[in-house]
C-alpha cells in the first residue's frame, strides 16, 4: 500500500511536471504550494514527514521520507510524532484501541478458547494495571481460526493499520487515524493541487486536535455500533430503503449497510461529541495495557449525574502541571487553577467538567458549549430499594442493538487479506445473520455485579470449510466455561433516553429478563423466536422458565456476570403485584425492599376483595 | 390418434398407482375425460379446471369462484397502490399463487387431501400458513438468507402453532367444503374448545364478549413495516441491491422494519379485538427516474388489516401488553418513539400512529376507548394481582380441549 502510493505519488508529480524554481526554500513547496499546515504548531513538513527539502526533483526528495504519506503511522511514529509527543505516544502504544487485546481475547474465547498467552496486535512488553511488567505474545503468531479471524475481519479496526478501502470506514494508522480527517472515500479535497482528489489520504492536510463525532465513527460503527447508535443511526435490516437518488438509503455506509434514523442519544441531541465524556485516557490510554476496553474506560455516568445515593465528587486543581489544566488548553475555554474538576469513575479529573455555583457543568470541548449536568441523587425515582444494583443505561437506554444468530464461515479454498501480515493467504471469512433487533433488551448481572443490557456477544456458529470443500465443522457453537453454549456480553449501547424505560414496561415484560419473546402459560414462559439448532430455546434469550423452574442456557461473558438466576427473576416479577396501585416512583413502599406480606393484611384483602 | 388412447392410459397406469389405489375401480376416462368430451385430458389442464374431479366431487368445483382463484381482493389492492404506478404489476409480482386446477392442491400421482406442505406452497412468506409451521419471513438482504428452507425459501424458526404441534392439518379447519362455498374455514376456536372459565382472562366478561380467541392466543405474527417494490428497468442496476430475487425481472422487494413478535390489536370486521398487521404500507421506487432526479420511495398506501396468525399457544402475553401498551393500538405517544420515520421521508410519523393508515377490513380502536380499557379499575387490578400470582406460584391450563 505504502509503496503504491508512493508510486503514484511520483507518477502525480511527473505528470504535474513539477520544477523547482526557488533554491531558498523547501522544494516541497514546489509541488505542495496549496498544502494546509497540519497546524500552526505543525508548519513544517520535514519535522514531521522528513525527507530532504533541498532536493530538486521528487524522487530524491521523497527517499527520505517517513510513511510517506503518514509519518504517524507505527513504523514511523517514533521519529515523527513521538519526538515531540512522548508521553502521548507511549499511553498510545498500551491502549486498548492499539493493543486490540479485548478483542482478540474475545475472538478466541468464541473459537478455540484461551491458550495461555495474551495476545495484542503487535506483542511486546508493556505495565499491566497493578503496574507489573507483563509480556504479550503477537497474534501473528496465534496461528488457528481466531487468529485468522481477527487477522482478516477485525483488525480492520485497529488503530494502527490503515483502511483506505471500506467506504465511510477509511482511517489512517496511527495518530493520524484519529487526527486527521477522513472522509467516507477516502479522498483528499483540500486546497493542494497535487494531492486534490487523491484516494488513500485525509480529506484535508489540516490536523484536528479533538476528534468529532464522525472521526469516532469510522471504526465504532460495527459490532456494538455505538457510534451510530449514539447519532440515531441504525444499521437494522440492511434492506436498503428508503432509497436515496436511486441508491441504496437513506444514508450508506461501509459493508454495503445502509442506515436509518432512530432517536438519537441524548447527548449527541443536545450537541455533546464522544470526546466530550471520553477523557483521553479512555481512548489513548493511560499507559497500562488492560486485558479489555471496559477496564481501560474511566468514564461512567454517575461521574457527572451521581448515584442514588452520592453526588458527583470534585478536587480543586492546585497544581501547575495538573493533566486537566495540560488537557484543556485547546479548548475554546481552557480549566483554570482553582477549578473544581468533577473526577471520573478512576479518581481522575475531567478537564472539562468542573463544578461551579452548585452545579456540574460540562463543556463541549470543540464547541465550547456549556451544558449543565442533572444530578439525579436523592430523587425518588432513582433510591427505590434494589434498583441500586442498575447501570444508569439499564433503564435509560432508548434501544440497545443487538445481532441475533452470526454464522461464520471459514473457507480454506478461497484466499483473504491478513491485515496484520499485510498479504493474502489461504483462507476467506464470510458472514450471515438471523435477526436484529433494539428494544426490549435484556438483562443480566455484569462484572461489577450490576443489572445491566446484555447483547449477543457473540452467538458465534461456526463453519469450516476445508480446501477441497468438505465441511470438518458446521454450525459448530464453541465451548464457553466449559460447555457449549452462546453468550451475550454485557453493553451500553451508546443510546441513551431522557425517560426511561417504564416500571411495568420493565418488570412486566420477562423479555427484560432474557426471556426472549415469549408467552406466558401459567407459571412457564415460552420463547417464540427458536435457535434453529433447537427445539424450544428462544434465540433471542438466555433463559427459559418451565413450570416455575428457571434455566439459563446461554452464559455472559466477564468475570463475575451471569444471568439473574431464579431468586432475582421472583423478585422482579414480584414487583407486579404492588405496580398496579403503587405506581409511582416516590411511593414509600419503594423505599424499602418490598414486603410481598402486606397483600395479606386486613387492608390489601379488603381492598382486593372488593367487588 | 384416438386409437392411442387405451396405451397412453396404460402407461398411466403404470406410472401412478398410487391414484389408481385412491380411486380403485375407476376408469380413466372418469377423471381423464371431461363432459361431453372424447379425448383424455390431464386432470390438471387449465381450460377443464376440476371437470375430471367434479363428475364425482359434485360441489367443489365452486371453489373456482372463490378468493383463492379469482383473488379479487389482491387484485384491488394492486389496482390502489402498485398498477397505478405499473400496470403490468400483478402480472410481474403475484400471478404464481393463482389457484388453476385439482391438482395444484391435491398433488398428482396421489390425489388424496393435501398435506400442510400443500397449502404452504401458496401460504407462505408474509402470508398466512408458513406461520403455523413456526416459519417467519427473514428480512431480504441476502445477509440474512440462510439457515432452513423449504422450496429454496429460508425462514426463521418460530414456535409452531399448539395444533401444529398436536398433528392437525389446515384441512381439519378448513374444509374442502368450506372453502367452495367461500367461507375461510368449517371451524373455529369454540366449535373444538370450550374455554374453561377457571382461567382468569376467561373470567372476565368483556374478553369474552369482545375478543378474538386469537387475540390473546396467537403467540406472534409476522409483520412487514414498509414494503418496497424497487423497479429496474435496466436488470444491471440491480447490482446494487444485494437482495433476494422475487419472481419479476423488473423488481426488486425490501423492507424497512420486520418484526415477529405478539402484534398490534385492532377492531376486526366482527366488530371484535383482533391481531393487525400492514398488509401493506406499500412503497414504490422506479430506480431509473430517481437516479435521474424523479420522485422515489412514494407511499401508494399505507393500509392495515386484521388477520388470525396461525400461531396459537396455550398461553398469552401479560395483562399490560394490551393493558398498558398504547403502541399496540397504534396510539404510540410521541416520546416513546424510536424509529424516526419523517427523518428518512417516509411520509408517516411512525407505523404505531393511526394518522395517515388505514384499516381495510375493520378500525384502529380509538383513543377513547383504549382510555377506558387502560384506566386501573379495581376490577383490573383485582384480575391483574391473580395472573401474576399465578405465573409466580404455580400452572394451568388455559383451555380444555
Amino acid at each position: 500500500m505504502r509503496l503504491s502510493a508512493l508510486i503514484i505519488s511520483l507518477l502525480a508529480c511527473l505528470v504535474s511536471a513539477c520544477t523547482l524554481t526557488d533554491s531558498n526554500r523547501s522544494t516541497c513547496l514546489s509541488c505542495h504550494n496549496a498544502l494546509e499546515h497540519a497546524s500552526p504548531a505543525h508548519d513544517d513538513c520535514v519535522n514531521c514527514h522528513g525527507g530532504d527539502p533541498k532536493a530538486r526533483n521528487k524522487g530524491t526528495a521523497h527517499a527520505t521520507m517517513r510513511g510517506p504519506a503518514n509519518p504517524s503511522a507505527p513504523d514511523t511514529w517514533e521519529e515523527a510524532c513521538g519526538r515531540c509527543h512522548r508521553y502521548q505516544l507511549e499511553r498510545v502504544k498500551s491502549t486498548i484501541m492499539q493493543t486490540n487485546a479485548g478483542m482478540i481475547r474475545n475472538v478466541q474465547l468464541t473459537w478455540e478458547g484461551e491458550d495461555g498467552r495474551t495476545y495484542t496486535t503487535t506483542g511486546g512488553k508493556q505495565f499491566a494495571a497493578d503496574g507489573q511488567p507483563v509480556e504479550f505474545a503477537a497474534v501473528e503468531d496465534l496461528d488457528n481460526l481466531s487468529g485468522e479471524l481477527y487477522r482478516k475481519f477485525c483488525s480492520r479496526c485497529h488503530v494502527g493499520s490503515s483502511n483506505a478501502e471500506s467506504y465511510g470506514a477509511a482511517h489512517a494508522s496511527g495518530c493520524a487515524a484519529c487526527h486527521f480527517p477522513w472522509n467516507d472515500t477516502a479522498t483528499y479535497q483540500g486546497r493542494d493541487k497535487t494531492m486534490k482528489g487523491r484516494a488513500g489520504h485525509s480529506a484535508s492536510h489540516a490536523m484536528i486536535a479533538l476528534p468529532d463525532t464522525q472521526v469516532c465513527s469510522r471504526c465504532h460503527n460495527r459490532s456494538g455500533r455505538i457510534a451510530i447508535s449514539y447519532q440515531g443511526l441504525y444499521d437494522g435490516n440492511n434492506g436498503l430503503v428508503p432509497t436515496s437518488g436511486g441508491e441504496g438509503g437513506p444514508l450508506m455506509t461501509s459493508g454495503a449497510r445502509n442506515l436509518t434514523s432512530i432517536a438519537p442519544d441524548v447527548h449527541f441531541a443536545a450537541g455533546m461529541e464522544c470526546i466530550d465524556c471520553h477523557t483521553s485516557r479512555d481512548v489513548m490510554g493511560d499507559g497500562f495495557a488492560y486485558r479489555n476496553m471496559y477496564l481501560q474506560t474511566e468514564v461512567a455516568c454517575e461521574d457527572c449525574h451521581g448515584s442514588g445515593s452520592q453526588v458527583p465528587r470534585y478536587r480543586e486543581t492546585v497544581r501547575e502541571n495538573e493533566e486537566s489544566l495540560r488537557e484543556s488548553k485547546g479548548y475554546k475555554q481552557p480549566a483554570t487553577s482553582g477549578m473544581k474538576m468533577i473526577q471520573t469513575s478512576k479518581g481522575r479529573s475531567y478537564s472539562n467538567v468542573f463544578y461551579r455555583d452548585g452545579a456540574v457543568w460540562l463543556q463541549g470541548k470543540r464547541s465550547g458549549k456549556l451544558h449543565r449536568s442533572k444530578v439525579i441523587t436523592g430523587t425518588p425515582e432513582h433510591t427505590i430499594a434494589g434498583h441500586g444494583r442498575l447501570e444508569c443505561y439499564a433503564c435509560h437506554s432508548h434501544t440497545s442493538v443487538q445481532c441475533y444468530g452470526c454464522h461464520t464461515r471459514y473457507d480454506k479454498g478461497k484466499r483473504g487479506m491478513d491485515f496484520i501480515k499485510g498479504e493474502e493467504t489461504a483462507g476467506f471469512f464470510s458472514e450471515t445473520e438471523d435477526y436484529r433487533m433494539l428494544y426490549p433488551f435484556p438483562l443480566a448481572l455484569n462484572q461489577r455485579g450490576r443489572i445491566s443490557p446484555v447483547t449477543p456477544g457473540c452467538q458465534t456458529f461456526v463453519t469450516v470449510a476445508e480446501a477441497d470443500g468438505t465441511q470438518s465443522k458446521t454450525e459448530y457453537v464453541a465451548k464457553f466455561k466449559g460447555r457449549q453454549q452462546l453468550r451475550f456480553a454485557p453493553f451500553y449501547s451508546h443510546n441513551t433516553g431522557k425517560k426511561s424505560v417504564g416500571c411495568s414496561e420493565c418488570h412486566g415484560n420477562p423479555q427484560f429478563l432474557g426471556f426472549g419473546q415469549h408467552i406466558v402459560e401459567g407459571n412457564s414462559i415460552k420463547g417464540t423466536l427458536i435457535c434453529e439448532r433447537s427445539d424450544s430455546k428462544p434465540l433471542d434469550g438466555f433463559l427459559s422458565m418451565d413450570r416455575g423452574r428457571v434455566t439459563a442456557y446461554s452464559a455472559i461473558t466477564r468475570e463475575n456476570a451471569r444471568p439473574m438466576n431464579a431468586s432475582e427473576i421472583k423478585r422482579a416479577l414480584s414487583v407486579n403485584l404492588c405496580l398496579p396501585c403503587h405506581s409511582k416512583a416516590g411511593d414509600r413502599i419503594y423505599r424499602k425492599g418490598i414486603n410481598l406480606r402486606a397483600l395479606d393484611d386486613s387492608l390489601h384483602r379488603r381492598l382486593l376483595s372488593a367487588p | 390418434m384416438h386409437w392411442m388412447t387405451p396405451y397412453i392410459a396404460g402407461f398411466c397406469l403404470l406410472l401412478s398407482s398410487e391414484a389408481m389405489a385412491a380411486h380403485g375401480g375407476l376408469v380413466c376416462g372418469s377423471c381423464h375425460r371431461p363432459p361431453g368430451g372424447s379425448v383424455v385430458t390431464a386432470v390438471r389442464a387449465a381450460s377443464s379446471l376440476a371437470d375430471g374431479c367434479v363428475v364425482c366431487h359434485r360441489g367443489y368445483g365452486r371453489i373456482f369462484d372463490q378468493s383463492m382463484a379469482h383473488r379479487k381482493g389482491e387484485k384491488q389492492f394492486v389496482q390502489r397502490s402498485y398498477a397505478r404506478v405499473d400496470s403490468g404489476f400483478w402480472e410481474k409480482n403475484c400471478s404464481s399463487c393463482h389457484l388453476k386446477s385439482c391438482l395444484d392442491c391435491h398433488d398428482e400421482g396421489e390425489p388424496k387431501k393435501p398435506t400442510v406442505a400443500a397449502c404452504q406452497r401458496c401460504h407462505k412468506g408474509y402470508y398466512t400458513g408458513w406461520d403455523y409451521s413456526g416459519r417467519a419471513p427473514r428480512e431480504d438482504n441476502m445477509r440474512y438468507q440462510r439457515g432452513l428452507a423449504i422450496n429454496d425459501e429460508t425462514f426463521l424458526k418460530m414456535l409452531p402453532d399448539v395444533h401444529s404441534r398436536a398433528g392437525l392439518t389446515c384441512g381439519d379447519c378448513h374444509s374442502m367444503s368450506s372453502l367452495s362455498q367461500g367461507k375461510k374455514s368449517s371451524k373455529g376456536c369454540i366449535d373444538c374448545h370450550k374455554p374453561d372459565l377457571k382461567i382468569l382472562e376467561h373470567r372476565i366478561s368483556v374478553h369474552m364478549e369482545r375478543l378474538e380467541c386469537y387475540a390473546c392466543h396467537s403467540a406472534w405474527g409476522a409483520q412487514e413495516y414498509a414494503t418496497f417494490f424497487l423497479r429496474f428497468r435496466d436488470p444491471k442496476m440491480k447490482e446494487d441491491f444485494d437482495l433476494k430475487a422475487g419472481p419479476s425481472e423488473d423488481y426488486l422487494r425490501s423492507s424497512y422494519l420486520r418484526k415477529q413478535d405478539a402484534p398490534p390489536l385492532g377492531i376486526n370486521d366482527r366488530g371484535r379485538i383482533s391481531p393487525i398487521r400492514p398488509l401493506f404500507i406499500a412503497y414504490y421506487t422506479d430506480i431509473m427516474s430517481a437516479r435521474n432526479g424523479g420522485p422515489e420511495n412514494t407511499l401508494l398506501v399505507a393500509e392495515w388489516r386484521a388477520w388470525f396468525p396461525h400461531t396459537v399457544q396455550r398461553g398469552s402475553v401479560t395483562c399490560e401488553r394490551c393493558h398498558d401498551n398504547p403502541a399496540r393500538f397504534l396510539l404510540e405517544p410521541e416520546a416513546g418513539r424510536i424509529f424516526q420515520l419523517k427523518k428518512d421521508r417516509l411520509q408517516l410519523e411512525s407505523f404505531w400512529v393511526q394518522e395517515g393508515q388505514r384499516m381495510v377490513n375493520g378500525s384502529f380502536m380509538s383513543a377513547n376507548r383504549y382510555l377506558r380499557m387502560s384506566s386501573k379499575s379495581p376490577a383490573y387490578t383485582k384480575a391483574y394481582i391473580e395472573k401474576w400470582k399465578t405465573l409466580l406460584n404455580h400452572v394451568e391450563n388455559s383451555s380444555r380441549p
